[in-house]
């Protein structure tokens, strides 16, 4: 029964090319689509889910509090203190691992040097992942404090080869450090990834911050592992009390957190998460989803239009002795067969187009052609597609009464099918049309965030990292590069430009009313020529001057400071931080940083030689920009020839910084195209059918005088006004959805009027196009052919 | 074997009832063959339906050998009329995506008859309406009278008690309907209960007894008396 009805399945798609062309097609873009975006998704989700005791481990995060004891904000981080103290408190913990941050640094084999991705840990840290070692164990590997474990990429970069135990690497261009082991390189989905481990015993050695023991500076990440089925909630009411003795503040500041959750559900709100990209996981869940429905739409419309001809079959079966349980599983194997197909064609476009789209969105994607899981995965969807697809024809067709079928003319009778049929192609299209709205607007909020100014001129700047010898030697650095006429002015800072994140609150001003401050401030330290090089705009006062000797406690303060302080004339006021007395000097306009959807923290600028970071140039602009960059490289080299130069342009880090929404630029653009392609294929098809259906009719038409136009006019109306009904759902609906999007940015573009008629003209034009070929196809045919057809 | 009282049968529209049947007694004797024949409209295509279980009367009694078959449900009907019955159309009906050896091993299949036995019986049927070089052609390769041969064949392959036909010369020319009529015959011949509904008097001079129907009810019947001598 089963090869029979597979016969018939594929004999009916070899002699219906076209309708299988599409069905088969159209389901594949479908899939291909699908399964990109769940392969997107599952990336996405399986962050920091690798190892197998993800589940039981915790990162800690800590609580700003605000005014009247709420929670202003919520990081990832913690004090050196926190891990040893809540180990010995409490028995729920089984390890902790106290880590930095992790920095680019720079590693060496002899002349060999690049920078990498360093970070420090407590040995606790192989407790949690399952790091997978080619060279030494987990044992022995961070033991002794000279010792460094290298990731299987940067041992290749290094030495060109794995078999490097014992080697030596130095680290900074300061220590020598002996390598006890070497790991498969880390999943790229996980948030502590690192080119090179070192022991948290080195780190002591070399950092006093990281030496000592304290409840104030929360610079260090801390991992817990906790056993299993501990409970969260009575694990961190706990650590409220082991704070408390130890601070005297009865605020709960660090909680912890499952790290497998902070990726997706890292955006916190009174200190609780309260989402974060999950959200758009939840999007693209549903633009998969929706996608393969347009394509089963598609294959439902093509199955139920043909009705006619596979009327006659079912009547034939029934009367000699099908029932109906045998007809839905031969139309639902037809429908399998087909997925089956488009599912082999889809993950062949998969892999001819998965390149591109990793290199699109900088990830690297791939089908595990060998795990058991994805082919479940795949094999669900091949299902599930199959049976949403041919259910509907499925148990349509089956339905039919013999004597009717094989007697009477049937199908475009069927008021409520037809009607059905046109439910679902005002469906697709509503879909389409909102995707193309979204994509619209998507497109303009990112143009809009693009084109805000950034408060001053970014092109003609540069920046290096002020590392080694770029230290101490900083006025002969600057001497150098000023006389070599490559660079118009520079300063350093102790943060980059375009990205800040050093925050304190530790602040007061005259008049203050409130005991303490409550409001976030952002600190930056430079020297000299800092105005003078970025360029942003002094509303009042002056930059920091070699003739003032007393500018060393002098301050400037960003527009927004001033408004936090209240002062009318802020120059010649006085503010406090960290205890000592600063004179404010001048004042600024405030400028973007870090994110430019949202407005920023107050700054302050300190003057402090001490600390370094990095160093911004402005480009002499008489000069070409190849030369000044070969000048300013020569000249680093010079100084500091341990390090390689890295020369960034501000105006790349600033289109950095629209990455997130790129992607989902990217992502609505892409799957909205072949989501209007797929509904457009399906039209295609149901006009060819109905073309085909109206051989006839049109052929005595024509020969009683009707025109190419009238014909085409006749064809393409009703679904035409399929589309109208669509638009007139689709706007409304994506008007509301995309305001709700664009509300959540601090800075926002509104939806402007042309959008919705553009979409809605694209849409109809499209169609029109995707109609009228087949109409004038039709039209034009020769009025004899059509007679003769019957 | 057939006894069929007060059968009532009403097409209904938004706008018009028509009666098709209208209390139309019959019987039918195993091992007859009878023709049922009537101006357009007069209820015979529809009497031959409720015989073969494709349509539901409003009322009325249709026994199959002390069977009530009017009271059964879908399955049971499908059932039953899977093992007792087999058709044939004016048209045809075969399935165009068959081979002509798929087609008559189709009614086997539903009928859960192994994959042996199954050849074998296609193979006997075949052989006997003369189209073995046919079996692996598709109904389109092949003419009318071919095509309605292996419609019998299909009918005839589960060995029903009963055979239903529908016009079945109607769409043949003369020397091909009379080789289907003659086909006809031999299965009678052979035991099998034949009733067909025609508007030719020649086909119906092939049966034993013809029955007349107008507006839904059975005028007149006559014997064929032709036949029936030639039975003896």
């Amino acid at each position: 029964m089963f090869r029979l009805n597979l016969k018939i399945a594929l004999r009916n798609l070899w002699k219906n090319k076209t309708s299988s062309f599409i069905n088969v097609i159209g389901l594949a873009i479908g899939l291909a689509a699908c399964l990109m975006l769940l392969l997107y998704v599952t990336y996405e989700w399986n962050f920091d889910k690798q190892a197998k005791e993800a589940a039981n481990v915790y990162t800690t995060m800590t609580n700003i509090e605000g005014d009247n004891r709420k929670i202003s904000g919520t990081f990832e981080g913690s004090v050196t203190a926190f891990g040893p103290a809540i180990k010995a408190a409490l028995p729920e913990v089984m390890y902790t691992a106290r880590m930095d941050y992790g920095k680019e640094n720079l590693i060496a084999n002899g002349t060999n040097a690049f920078k990498c991705k360093s970070k420090f840990a407590e040995t606790d840290i192989f407790k949690m992942y399952d790091y997978e070692f080619i060279q030494g164990s987990a044992k022995t590997a961070l033991n002794n404090p000279n010792s460094i474990l290298l990731t299987e990429s940067t041992a290749k970069l290094l030495f060109g080869s794995t078999d490097v135990l014992n080697k030596v690497v130095r680290f900074k261009d300061k220590y020598d450090l002996n390598i006890t082991a070497v790991i498969r390189d880390q999943a790229e989905n996980s948030s502590n990834r690192f080119d090179y481990l070192m022991p948290w015993s080195f780190y002591e050695s070399i950092d006093e911050s990281a030496k000592s023991i304290n409840w104030g500076n929360y610079s260090y990440i801390t991992l817990f592992r906790l056993k299993e089925n501990a409970d969260l909630a009575a694990v961190n009411q706990k650590i409220m009390a082991v704070i408390k003795n130890n601070t005297r503040n009865d605020f709960q500041t660090q909680a912890l957190f499952p790290l497998s959750k902070l990726h997706l559900y890292g955006k916190f709100e009174d200190g609780k998460s309260i989402g974060g990209a999950i959200e758009q996981i939840y999007l693209f869940v549903g633009l998969a989803f929706g996608i393969l429905l347009i394509a089963c739409i598609n294959f439902m419309n093509m199955a139920t239009a043909k009705s006619e001809k596979r009327a006659k079959e079912v009547g034939i079966k029934k009367t000699i002795g099908a029932n109906r349980t045998s007809l839905i599983i031969q139309f639902l194997t037809e429908s399998m067969v087909l997925t089956f197909i488009a599912v082999v064609i889809a993950i062949a476009l998969l892999e001819l187009s998965l390149p591109a789209f990793n290199h699109l969105l900088n990830i690297n994607l791939g089908i595990s052609y060998f795990n058991a899981a994805s082919w479940t995965g795949i094999l669900a969807i091949v299902l599930a597609t199959g049976l949403i697809a041919g259910s509907y024809p499925a148990f349509y067709l089956s339905s039919f009464n013999p004597v009717q079928t094989l007697k009477r003319k049937i199908g475009s009778k069927g008021q409520w099918s037809v009607s059905l049929r046109q439910v679902l192609v005002v469906g697709q299209f509503c879909f389409a049309i909102i995707l193309i709205v979204a994509t619209l607007v998507i497109y303009r909020q990112i143009q809009y965030i693009k084109n805000r100014p950034v408060g001053f001129d970014i092109n003609a700047l540069v920046e290096i990292p002020q590392d080694g010898q770029l230290k101490g030697k900083y006025e002969l650095f600057k001497n150098e590069l000023l006389q070599s006429g490559a660079v118009s002015a520079m300063f350093q800072s102790s943060v980059s430009l375009s990205h800040h994140g050093s925050n304190f609150m530790d602040v007061a001003w005259e008049g203050m009313t409130k005991p303490t401050n409550t409001v976030l401030f952002n600190q930056v330290a430079t020297t000299y020529d800092f105005i003078k090089t970025n360029g942003i705009k002094l509303t009042d006062g002056r930059d920091f001057s070699k003739n003032f000797a007393s500018d060393s406690v002098g301050v400037l303060v960003s527009a927004s400071a001033v408004k936090v302080f209240g002062y009318k004339n802020a120059v010649g006021k006085t503010m406090s931080a960290f205890g000592d007395k600063y004179h404010i000097i001048g004042v600024f306009d405030d400028y973007v940083w870090d994110s430019p959807y949202k407005s920023n923290n107050p700054m302050v600028v300190f003057f402090d030689p001490g600390r370094t970071g990095y160093i911004t140039m402005r480009l002499n602009e008489t000069n070409s920009l190849q030369s000044n960059i070969e000048t300013i490289t020569k000249i680093t080299k010079g100084i500091n020839p341990a390090f390689p130069v890295e020369v960034k342009f501000l105006n790349n880090l600033y289109l950095e910084k629209y990455n997130a929404e790129k992607t989902l630029g990217i992502l609505s653009n892409l799957f909205g195209g072949l989501a209007i392609f797929v509904s457009c294929l399906g039209l295609f098809g149901l006009v060819a059918y109905s073309a085909e259906q109206r051989t006839k009719e049109f052929g005595v038409r024509k020969v009683l005088g009707a025109s190419v136009a009238n014909l085409m006019q006749l064809l393409s109306l009703s679904f035409l006004k399929m589309i109208a009904v669509a638009i007139v759902i689709a706007i409304p609906v994506s008007y509301y959805a995309m305001g709700k999007w664009l509300i959540k940015f601090e800075f926002h573009t509104d939806i402007s009027w042309w959008i919705m008629p553009v979409a809605a003209v694209g849409t109809l034009l499209m169609a029109l196009i995707t109609v009228s070929f087949q109409a004038y196809k039709t039209a034009k045919a020769n009025p004899v052919d059509a007679l003769k057809y019957e | 074997m057939i006894k069929i009282e007060k059968l009532e049968k009403v097409y209904k529209t938004e706008e018009v009832e028509t009666t098709a049947l209208n209390g139309i007694d019959l019987y039918v004797k195993e091992g007859e063959f009878v023709s049922i024949m009537g101006p357009s409209g007069c209820g015979k295509s529809t009497l031959l339906n409720v015989m073969g279980l494709l349509d539901k009367p409003e009322s009325g009694s249709y026994k199959f050998i002390d069977t009530e078959l009017l009271t059964l449900n879908d399955r049971e009907r499908s059932n039953f009329r899977k093992r007792n019955m087999g058709f044939v159309f004016q048209n045809f009906n075969l399935i165009d995506e068959l081979t002509v050896f798929e087609n008559i091993e189709l009614p086997l299949i539903y009928n859960k008859v192994p994959a042996t036995e199954r050849k074998k019986l296609v193979n006997e049927i075949i052989e006997r309406m003369n189209i073995v070089n046919r079996s692996g052609h598709f109904p389109q390769q092949l003419s009318g009278g071919q095509q309605q041969r292996v419609a019998v064949a299909r009918a005839l392959v589960t060995k029903p008690k009963l055979v239903l036909a529908d016009e079945p010369t109607g769409n043949l020319d003369s020397s091909h309907g009379n080789e289907v009529m003659e086909l006809l015959c031999e299965l009678n011949e052979t035991g099998t209960t034949i009733v067909m509904v025609t508007h030719s008097s020649h086909d119906a001079s092939f049966s034993n007894r013809i029955i007349n129907l107008k507006d839904g009810h059975v005028i007149s019947e006559k014997v064929n008396k032709s036949r029936n001598e030639e039975l003896i």
